[in-house]
């Protein structure tokens, strides 16, 4: 069984981390008026419709982007040297220190509840047709999935292969992997939760929700 | 090269990244390269790093963005793009951008418009038959519709059946694809829809087009290749040669080349091999004149065993396989001739300077494309750690690799596992096959990945291959 | 009366004239409160004579008061009289206007919306010692003097289907409709079957409903009004409005007040002033025929002598709309005349007796007779810049291709069809006689084969079509966006979801004509493109281009604002009308440009759209709405925006009717009271994957109903869910689309067929 309350606590512990803003492609970066000590925060609203808090901008082939905070934190460092500089992808422009919300409490401990179906290789997934358009749909909770179906793509060195699903049967509880992202061999794809499982998830659910208070 | 003032961005990666650093030395030019995070330790950014000046080397989020590439042309001073193969090569978009944005650059490679219209296959058919040049039954634009699919699939199984063809066979492609990807077989009208749907849907997730070809599969054939090079004017294409890539992996990839396409010196066809070399180089030529083809290019034909040539495709780009021409091809009687420097010298608008009397052939060659791969379980990429690669200097050896030898090298998986060209020359067929096996057998090649399972390649299959090169 | 119940009466009529005047009539205020509260403090001391009298003093002083205020009220303060919770509501009058009634549908909260109220009442009249009982259908909104579940006379798109469906009850009883407008606008939610297109449907509907309506205006705010307010007498309460938004929101969108914010109390009553929303202003516009006086300070439940003379008037505007459309009937009508010095209660009209129901031919001069009516409406309220030979010119061609069009259309084409008849029945015997003597050879021929099929077989399939000059073409546009010149990447909204990277504009608006290559995102793009790629190129002719958008109210800055837009765009209203082919089908096309104004729709917008809409019935061409984008009525109109409303719906109605085929297409945004009427009454609505489709924004959706709407809350996907639009196109498509609907689509009329 686990041990809910001992996780929670070793969340609380160390209920931060560092989150390292870096560019997503070249571009010439400005910072605009952020300091460090500010507070930022992710997307918010029901359906995630107000933005972050801008961080920095990048501008590439005349085309200004807005690089936004994705979580709550607070500006720990600003690479105030590269103001007005050409950065190549992936430098670094910006240090926040977050502070974990429930959702990521929740995300932490499902990860160890949950039945975790891993990528055999390191690859490109995508969910199988059919399975696709029920998750854009419906969401991916609308879909069971049981041992042998041929749930995903894996794309590789621009092979395509069908692969199946393997493990016990549910519902399809979290999703790990994103769009046109690569993933390691090993790494969790989706998060499944079995039918006799469910009340134990739902208790997780409800016991993060009352027991983690978010910091500011 | 008179005007050496000229930044070239190379926009691709390993050994064609490499080749093209190379090329750019030969004729003065500077260069600057791009890499992405998955390829920092690639010999390119290496070579880069060593021998690249100010601003020749920058971290990009991807090899497939143009925005990305022409950043970074503009930041380093770059005043043309070589798009290498793949990627960019035949995007006649990119080409067109690149030359009409405000800060013009020069894209080494066709005019955007020839680009457009050779590339795609369905005009390229058009324009073949409208010279009367012959092109592979078949549909001759592409097919949306899923009736009208199976309305030409069944035309091309009864006209097969009709000219005596034991298993008749349709090939499905998708439209926008290429390089064998995308391709199945069908032998078995019934099982038509279901492979036309799957072609479609992984056109559909990669191009984002639904068109699909339906073509009829000439099964016992050999591939044969010209090698076109014109300048600027368009109006005097000159050609290198022919090449023979009959020998693929399952999956319809090239795995040795040999120049020229066939040799009927030492080996006697059940038809005139001369005469078809010369109807394929001149069909090429006259198409070449027509469009008014300005860069390299490769026009791929299939040749039948009644010794018929059938246009498949012209690929506007370099090909990968273009050293071993170069490598049997004398300019005025000269060895030494590289078709990438040739690329980037008529790209950048010097008049080609010769013709076709200059050029001449010496000998055979052989290129062998070393992949990390296994032929026995259908040449499916291997993946992991190169630990001891090397290889003997030869006089008739040519290597390009962006795999170091010195350190070891994990494969990253974003790209074809392509770990080497191999180029060999004999001054005649039997000579050429002796090196090759010398070469291969010379070859050190060893690595592990994290199961603890050893390096599958293909040299195996490249050894036993070579004894069957250029016969029909 | 007791005097407990006097004294708390007087109380609230305190109160509602603190309510009606805020801040404002202090002294006034002062002295009636002060009174009363004398009153009541000395009241116990005071014997039940001297109670009586103070009393009697007292509310002939509240009276004085009262009708002194009269004269001061403002446009603002008939706003507040009109939402205020003591304002008679429906139920009142069921009560005291009607004889008897029943309500149908609903008990209070127990209804389908509670806010829309329907009954079956009559109304009892004698005829020398003829007792008759005259039912109506009677529909309104209910405000039910402010009971939470009523909405404030909101209705919900359901509530306005309710009132329709009784509309069309009351046509297969042949009884009148009387309604009453209490609604300060339609709840603007998108649930199926949708806000703007249920009120669509009502007016479409409405537009050929075969009984006697009359609207009766209390409070009528805009789209909801016109749910039930298309009649053909339309009255008002002289304390009521009747505008195109209310006055706050019209304040909002002039002093450009964004999020939760308030624009102030003095631009409110500044707009509310300028839109010309009071009975007067209805009247004299003609927008309203005739206006019904209420006490000083507005009608409230205690006003039986007000009831009495609301029942005489729409006893009087249903008689009089009967009796117009009846044969002969010169005397009573003549009764029921307006005279100058005589009061509605000099008539003595319960004693005159008009049958309500009408006969077939009655029903049909009632229809036409509302249409003309309509028709006649704010015709002064644009520039019509055509010098008057034109004019009778285009109305001689008009009568003309009448003529041409019977000759061409009706008789040759009946003749033709007959003759059509005839052919095929002979063809069809024909073959069935030739399959029989053929059959046997086939049979042989097919045993036999074909020497030549091989060679032929082999070019078909070698030889498919030839390479030409018309392959070079493909990705190249008639019309190419002015962003396409620009050197700049452009980021693709779903770039974070898709995965799509940046796009260089002069592929994005060039080629792929605003679409993402890797999404298929929809950039919406300008109205040109759609009438260079769509059309046949060459083709198009344009009519009526002198008709210009005014300024009727003399809104304050908006002449200038309008002259900005024209001098913008070049265009003189936001509505561009012409004649233009598609793959050779001629169609009439009417567009709402979205650069000029926001694409709103005024008088001069509204007559062009008419306009068209007959052209196109003459000339029996399709009829084409091209939606470039239209955030509504414009406001700075009032009334004559939202006329256009009815007057464009029957127009599309008469054209339909005709045997046309009424397409729409939206690109851009379609919001508001354009869509709940013209627009959103064709049965055939196709959106450009860049739509979003709505009623109300989500600005205003969350202020007047507190909800929070998705971000997708409008776009055309969830509309296609919705069942408010018939389907989705890609723009690349659009062309080709639109042929194919006019080749499989409607229209009995239409020439080509
Ligand atoms: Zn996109």
């Amino acid at each position: 069984m686990l041990d809910i309350s001992k996780l929670l606590e070793e969340i609380k512990a160390s209920p931060y981390e560092e989150l390292v803003i870096t560019a997503p492609h070249t571009g010439v970066v400005s910072f605009g008026s952020i300091k460090v000590g500010d507070r930022v925060i992710g997307a918010t609203g029901t359906w995630g419709e107000i933005p972050g808090t801008p961080l920095a901008t990048l501008q590439r082939e005349r085309n200004d982007k807005i690089i936004r905070a994705t979580q709550k934190g607070v500006v720990e460092k600003i690479h105030t040297e590269l103001e007005g500089t050409f950065v190549e992808a992936g430098t670094e422009l910006v240090r926040l220190r977050h502070f974990l919300s429930k959702d990521e409490v929740l995300g932490i401990i499902l990860k160890k509840a949950l039945y975790l179906f891993e990528a055999p290789e390191r690859a490109k997934y995508y969910f199988a047709p059919d399975i696709d358009s029920k998750i854009k749909s419906s969401g991916s909770q609308s879909v069971t999935v049981h041992d042998g179906m041929e749930l995903f793509i894996m794309s590789r060195m621009k092979r395509e292969a069908p692969l199946n699903y393997s493990g016990p049967d549910g519902v399809i509880y979290a999703v790990y992997f994103q769009h046109n992202e690569n993933i390691d061999s090993g790494a969790p794809l989706i998060g499944v939760c079995p039918p006799d499982q469910l009340s134990l998830i739902e208790d997780v659910v409800v016991r993060v929700q009352t027991e983690w208070t978010e910091q500011e | 090269m008179q005007n050496t003032n000229h930044k070239v961005l190379v926009a691709n990666r390993g050994e064609i990244a490499i080749r093209i650093m190379q090329a750019c030395q030969k004729l003065g030019l500077g260069f600057v390269c791009v890499y992405t995070a998955e390829d920092s330790a690639s010999g390119h950014v290496r070579m880069a790093k060593e021998h690249g000046g100010e601003k020749s080397l920058y971290r990009v989020s991807s090899y497939q963005d143009a925005n990305e590439l022409l950043a970074v042309a503009d930041e380093s001073g770059a005043t043309a793009i070589h798009p290498g193969y793949g990627f960019f090569a035949e995007d006649y978009r990119f080409a067109r951008r690149v030359t009409q944005r405000e800060n013009k650059l020069i894209f080494i490679g066709p005019s955007w418009r020839i680009i457009r219209e050779l590339g795609d296959k369905i005009n390229t058919k058009r324009l073949a038959r409208s010279l009367e040049v012959p092109t592979v039954p078949g549909s001759d634009r592409p097919v949306y519709d899923e009736l009208e699919a199976e309305k030409i699939a069944r035309q091309l199984f009864e006209f097969q059946e009709e000219q005596g063809i034991r298993r008749p066979m349709v090939l499905v492609k998708a439209s926008a694809g290429g390089g064998g990807m995308g391709i199945e077989e069908v032998y078995d009208i019934d099982l038509f829809k279901s492979v036309y749907r799957r072609i479609r849907s992984y056109s559909l997730r990669q191009f984002s087009d639904e068109g699909v070809l339906i073509e009829q599969r000439i099964k016992d054939f050999n591939h044969l290749e010209v090698q076109i090079v014109s300048d600027r004017t368009g109006k005097n294409p000159v050609h290198f040669g022919t090449r023979n890539c009959s020998i693929q992996s399952t999956g319809l990839q090239k795995r040795l080349e040999i120049a020229p396409g066939f040799d009927p010196s030492s080996i006697n066809y059940t038809f005139d091999a001369q005469k078809v070399l010369d109807d394929i180089t001149e069909y090429s030529l006259a198409m070449a004149r027509k469009v008014g083809y300005d860069n390299v290019g490769t026009w791929e034909w299939i040749v039948t065993r009644d010794g018929r040539p059938f246009l498949m495709e012209v690929n506007t780009r370099i090909q990968v396989e273009n050293g071993v021409s170069a490598m049997i091809s004398r300019v005025n009687g000269k060895a030494g001739v590289d078709l990438i420097a040739e690329q980037i010298r008529v790209g950048l608008g010097e008049p080609l300077g010769y013709s076709q009397e200059n050029i001449t052939f010496d000998g055979v060659g052989i290129e062998y494309r070393l992949i990390a791969e296994n032929p026995e379980m259908k040449f499916t990429p291997w993946v992991g750690r190169i630990e001891d690669f090397g290889w003997d200097k030869h006089d008739w050896l040519q290597m390009h690799s962006h795999v170091p030898t010195d350190v070891a090298y994990d494969i990253p998986t974003e790209f074809d596992p392509n770990l080497a060209l191999a180029i060999i020359w004999g001054k005649d067929l039997s000579e050429v096959k002796v090196h090759g096996k010398e070469f291969l057998n010379e070859l050190r090649l060893t690595g592990q990945n994290q199961g603890g399972e050893s390096l599958k390649s293909n040299v195996n299959f490249l050894r036993t291959k070579t004894d069957e090169i250029l016969k029909f | 009366m007791d005097t407990e119940k006097r004294t708390q009466h007087l109380t609230e009529r305190l109160t509602y004239i603190k309510d009606i005047f805020g801040d404002k009539q202090q002294e006034n205020i002062r002295l009636l409160e002060t009174k009363l509260e004398e009153f009541i403090q000395r009241e116990n001391g005071l014997s039940v004579e001297d109670k009586f009298a103070a009393l009697s003093t007292l509310e002939d002083l509240f009276g004085f008061v009262e009708r002194n205020l009269e004269n001061e009220l403002t446009a603002m303060d008939k706003v507040r009289i009109v939402r205020h919770s003591q304002r008679i509501c429906l139920r009142d009058i069921l009560e005291n206007v009607y004889d008897n009634y029943t309500e149908i549908g609903g008990k209070d909260e127990n209804s389908i919306d509670p806010s829309m109220l329907i009954a079956r009442a009559y109304i009892t009249r004698r005829s020398g010692k003829r007792v008759y009982h005259q039912p109506v259908m009677v529909i309104g909104q209910e405000k039910g003097h402010g009971e939470e579940f009523r909405n404030g006379g909101s209705v919900k798109p359901w509530g306005n289907a309710k009132a329709l469906h009784y509309m069309r009850v009351a046509e297969t009883e042949n009884i009148p409709v009387h309604t009453f407008v209490f609604t300060p606008g339609s709840f603007p939610v998108e649930d199926a079957p949708g806000a703007a297109q249920q009120i669509a449907k009502n007016l479409y509907e409405m537009a050929a409903l075969s009984v006697p309506v009359v609207a009766v205006f209390s409070e009528g705010g805009s789209g909801g009004a016109e749910a039930i307010g298309l009649a053909d007498s339309r009255l008002m309460l002289s304390h009521g409005y009747y505008s195109v938004i209310s006055p706050e929101g019209a304040a909002a969108i002039e002093g450009r007040v964004r999020g939760g914010d308030r624009a102030g109390a003095e631009l409110v009553e500044k707009c509310a002033h300028q839109l010309k929303i009071t009975a007067d202003d209805n009247v004299r516009m003609g927008y309203i025929d005739h206006k019904i006086q209420e006490p000083a300070l507005g009608a409230r439940p205690y006003h039986y002598e007000f009831f009495r003379s609301l029942r005489q008037e729409v006893i009087r505007a249903t008689d009089e709309v009967v009796l117009n459309v009846k044969g002969f009937s010169p005397f009573r009508a003549m009764a029921l005349r307006r005279r100058k010095g005589k009061s509605i209660e000099d008539l003595d009209l319960e004693n005159i007796h008009v049958r309500w129901s009408l006969s077939r031919k009655a029903r049909a001069r009632l229809i036409a007779k509302r249409h003309a009516k309509f028709n006649k409406l704010s015709k002064s309220a644009f520039i019509d810049r055509r010098p008057i030979h034109r004019r009778v010119a285009a109305w001689f061609v008009e009568k003309g291709w009448d003529t041409y069009s019977y000759f061409k259309y009706d008789l040759w084409r009946s003749h033709q069809k007959k003759l059509m008849y005839a052919v095929e029945e002979v063809d069809a015997e024909a073959r069935v006689l030739m399959d029989k003597v053929k059959g046997p050879w086939k049979k042989i021929t097919k045993a036999i084969p074909a020497n030549t099929s091989k060679a032929d077989k082999e070019k078909e399939l070698t030889m498919l079509s030839q390479w030409d000059e018309e392959d070079q073409g493909k990705g190249q546009w008639s019309y190419i966006s002015p962003r396409a010149k620009e050197d700049r990447a452009i980021t693709c909204p779903n770039a974070e979801t898709h995965g799509c990277q940046d796009l260089w504009a002069p592929d994005l608006f060039g080629e792929y004509a605003g679409v993402c290559n890797s999404c298929g995102h929809h950039f919406p793009m300008e109205y040109q493109w759609y009438m260079h790629n769509i059309f046949d190129p060459g083709s198009i002719f344009e009519f009526n281009t002198e008709v210009e958008s005014a300024n009727p109210l003399g809104f304050e800055g908006f002449d200038l604002k309008l002259e900005q837009a024209k001098n913008k765009t070049g265009l003189k209203s936001s509505c561009t009308t012409f004649e233009a082919r598609i793959n050779n089908v001629k169609v009439v096309v009417a567009t709402l440009i979205a650069p000029f104004r926001g694409g709103t729709v005024g008088a001069a917008e509204g007559e062009k759209f008419v306009q068209a809409a007959e052209r196109a019935k003459k000339k029996r061409f399709p009829f084409i709405s091209y939606v470039h984008g239209t955030a509504g009525i414009r406001i700075q109109e009032g009334v004559n925006g939202v006329i256009q409303m009815p007057r464009c719906t029957m127009a599309v109605r008469r054209y339909i009717d005709a045997g046309g085929l009424y397409l729409v297409l939206y690109d851009t945004n379609s919001y508001a009271g354009p869509l709940a009427s013209f627009l959103g009454c064709s049965p055939y609505q196709f959106a450009i994957r860049s739509s979003n489709i709505g009623f109300a924004g989500p600005g205003v959706i969350k202020e007047t109903t507190g909800m929070d709407i998705p971000p997708d809350y409008h776009r055309a996907q969830k509309a296609l869910s919705r069942g408010h639009i018939q389907g989705i196109w890609d723009r690349r498509d659009a062309r080709h689309n639109l042929s194919q609907a006019l080749m499989t689509m409607g229209g009995r009329n239409l020439y080509y067929r």
